[in-house]
């Protein structure tokens, strides 16, 4: 890994990166010309030394990690090592044994995953996961089972349609009878009813042909930069995930072994051969 | 089934499907020789005939040959309706769930209409039939009431609850010990039992709210099992002798069967024998009945309602919506366990007489049978479940000794060739086994197979 002090270009046009490598020192902010230090800002999400476990197979070892409001985190690795489990940790399905979630200032760790909804906490979780036996518009309404308010329900009901207008012709279909696509496609947008002001992603193109998850990055890009919400994304497919990233973490057997932002780790050598095929 | 390619000649597939029937009836044969060979003459002495192989033989050959044919003829519809839906359509005019009649008829603009007819006849019914029949419409209606509740918790919510009938029990003991030793009317034990139930649920609801599928169910069995021991063991229940004597509900402290009859039975062609008291039951338990439907229909379409269906569907899913699992979950069992409770009350008063026995694991049994027979989730199904599962033992009576063997066999029939129950639930249609995994938007061939996943 580069030192900390070095600047790169990112690989996104008209976005200049910063490095940062210890957390909370220097911080990229999306969009903006110029790299800024951030290191009195607190994060939006950030893990210490989170450690959880599956009864007596230790998952995740002392996960150091932070997202700021606006970004697009890529959290990277191999199959096993940690990063549903990661994602986990921080919504509370597999609560952690020890460290500290902290959102918004909030330690939540152990907190109920119904609950961080309501605090815009929001997870696509793995695989999809839509209700196949529900229709795709009794789907999108569950997203918003959260909100009390009819209007702004339907509001959303309307963005959705208007960002996925393939879901409006298929609103009264079953979810099952969906396409992979579709389906993540639906994942996404039923997400995106409960308002959240973070999203986390959790393997977005799996099982997906590659057009499919180009346009689901785009759409992913899209939410990030018109509502601002802030997005942690696992993925396998490290090379597009770091092309949409502002930062990355990568993962191996429990801990983050390497972090920085999304153009240095796409020309880091040791990232390139484990991560990007040579 | 691989024969199912259309390219093989119908000659060959003939000879396929012979050959599969004979293996079946072969097979047959073997399982049954001992039972079919074998047999005590007088005395003692084992006597041994393999006459009747034969016919066996033949007759499970024919039988196989029928029961492949059907399958073979509802497999090809459902195909040849997938790739109709699939490639003859656009796509965004594929079907949506196709209604059943049922469904239709309730939306229809008669459906109010319908609904008094219904109401109607069912009301006339004490006052133009036999107190048999009353005693038999007063069962299925409990029935349907149980099988109402039950189908909130296994139907809507997809809990897999196997020990359902010890709610009942609790309903029926909470009226028969209260009147028993506090002389307490009807009335007051109706809600008490219901609350009684509710409690119980909640209580077993607790500890057993992070189990699932087969563990629920496994639980839910021992618990129903535990009360029913319970029951037996206690002293206050007097154990298997069970308590007697059961009031029937009060009516503004006038014995029915006085007055009131003879008003019946001279002006209104009621039949003579008729005990008025069960009619008084008959509309208790049909008021009861209603108002379940009410509940559970406004339930089914609301915020609860859609919670408890989607933890049918995906509990991970359904708590990244923000749904509480553990409230939708408990709230399910509990009232779910409330209409057992108000059941049991009503059974209590109607048979005037209960013990352990009327509460086996058979029961729940039945109760579940109701609910998937009729089909899960499904209002309308539950209801004809009920009234096929109750109503069609009686009506077989005439093939006595073969009663309960032809039930079951008709019960197998039903599952094989129409698995989503009797009115299926409209919503549930085209459900894709691990759906979500497929990136094929073609309906697999048998794409109705129940709720769960």
């Amino acid at each position: 890994m580069s030192d900390a002090a070095k600047n790169t270009t990112d690989i996104r046009p008209g976005t200049v990166g910063a490095i940062s490598l210890a957390k909370n020192t220097t911080e990229v902010r999306p969009g903006s010309a110029d790299a800024i230090s951030l290191a009195n800002t607190r994060p939006m999400l950030e893990l210490q030394g989170v450690h959880t476990a599956y009864g007596s197979i230790e998952a995740l070892k002392g996960v150091d990690l932070h997202i700021n409001q606006g970004e697009i985190i890529a959290l990277l690795g191999a199959n096993g090592a940690g990063k549903t489990t990661t994602l986990c940790s921080i919504t509370g399905l597999t609560p952690p044994k020890a460290g500290r979630v902290i959102f918004e200032g909030e330690d939540i760790r152990g907190a109920r995953t119904e609950s961080l909804v309501k605090k815009g906490l929001i997870m696509v979780p793995e695989g999809r996961r839509i209700f196949p036996g529900l229709t795709v518009l009794e789907n999108l309404k569950m997203g918003a089972y959260i909100s009390d308010d009819q209007k702004s329900v339907k509001d959303d009901l309307e963005h959705i349609f208007n960002l996925f207008p393939i879901l409006a012709t298929r609103s009264k279909q079953s979810g099952g009878t969906l396409s992979g696509g579709e389906q993540q496609m639906l994942a996404i947008s039923r997400s995106l009813m409960g308002r959240p002001r973070m999203l986390l992603l959790d393997e977005p193109s799996l099982g997906l042909a590659p057009i499919i998850i180009k346009n689901i990055f785009e759409t992913i890009e899209a939410i990030n930069k018109e509502s601002g919400v802030t997005i942690l994304l696992v993925e396998q497919n490290a090379h597009l995930a770091l092309q949409l990233a502002h930062r990355a973490y990568i993962m191996t057997t429990g801990v983050i072994t390497l972090s920085g932002t999304a153009s240095e780790l796409l020309n880091d050598e040791s990232v390139k051969q484990a991560y990007l095929g040579g | 089934m691989s024969s199912n390619t259309p390219k093989m000649s119908a000659k060959s597939r003939i000879h396929a499907e012979v050959r599969a029937s004979l293996a079946a009836a072969l097979w047959f044969c073997f399982l049954a020789f001992p039972l079919m060979t074998l047999s005590i003459r007088p005395g003692n002495a084992v006597a041994f005939s393999i006459a009747r192989i034969p016919y066996l033989f033949a007759a499970v050959f024919l039988l196989t040959v029928l029961w492949r044919f059907f399958l073979r003829r509802r497999s090809f519809k459902n195909v040849s309706k997938a790739v109709l839906e699939s490639e003859g359509l656009p796509e965004d005019l594929r079907p949506g769930p196709k209604p059943s009649w049922v469904s239709v008829f309730m939306s229809s603009k008669y459906r109010s209409h319908m609904v008094a007819f219904l109401l109607l006849a069912v009301s006339v019914i004490p006052f133009v039939s036999s107190p048999y029949v009353v005693n038999v419409m007063v069962v299925a209606l409990i029935y349907v009431a149980l099988g109402l509740g039950l189908n909130v918790v296994v139907g809507v919510s997809g809990l897999l609850n196997l020990g359902y009938v010890a709610f009942y029990a609790m309903g029926a003991y909470t009226y028969a010990l209260l009147n028993q030793y506090l002389g307490w009317g009807f009335w007051v034990c109706l809600p008490l039992g219901a609350l009684t139930a509710t409690l119980m649920g909640l209580l077993l609801g607790l500890p057993v709210i992070r189990l699932s599928g087969d563990y629920l169910a496994i639980v839910t069995l021992s618990f129903g099992e535990i009360t029913r021991l319970v029951l037996t063991n206690l002293n206050i229940t007097h154990g298997p002798r069970g308590i007697g004597n059961i009031d029937p509900p009060g009516f503004f402290g006038i014995d029915l069967n006085g007055s009131v009859k003879t008003f019946l039975v001279q002006r209104l062609n009621v039949h003579p024998d008729m005990n008025v008291n069960k009619i008084y039951i008959y509309f208790i338990i049909l008021a009861i009945v209603v108002l379940t439907i009410i509940c559970v229909f406004r339930l089914e379409n609301s915020r609860l309602g859609r919670a408890w269906l989607a933890m049918r569907e995906d509990e991970i899913a359904c708590q990244a919506m923000g749904i509480n699992r553990t409230r939708a979950k408990l709230t399910a069992f509990a009232l779910g366990s409330t209409w057992a409770g108000l059941a049991g009350v009503v059974f209590a008063s109607h048979i005037t007489f209960i013990n352990p026995a009327s509460f086996s694991f058979l029961e729940s049994i039945m109760i579940l049978s109701i609910v998937v027979l009729g089909g899960m989730g499904s209002i309308p199904g539950v209801i004809l479940g009920a009234v096929v599962l109750i109503i069609l033992p009686e009506q077989l009576r005439f093939f006595s000794q073969y009663r309960m063997l032809l039930f079951g066999a008709l019960m197998v029939l039903m599952m094989v060739f129409r698995p989503g129950g009797l009115i299926q639930s409209t919503r549930e249609v085209y459900i894709h086994r691990g759906g979500s995994r497929k990136n094929a938007p073609v309906p697999e061939a048998a794409p109705n197979r129940g709720g769960r996943s």
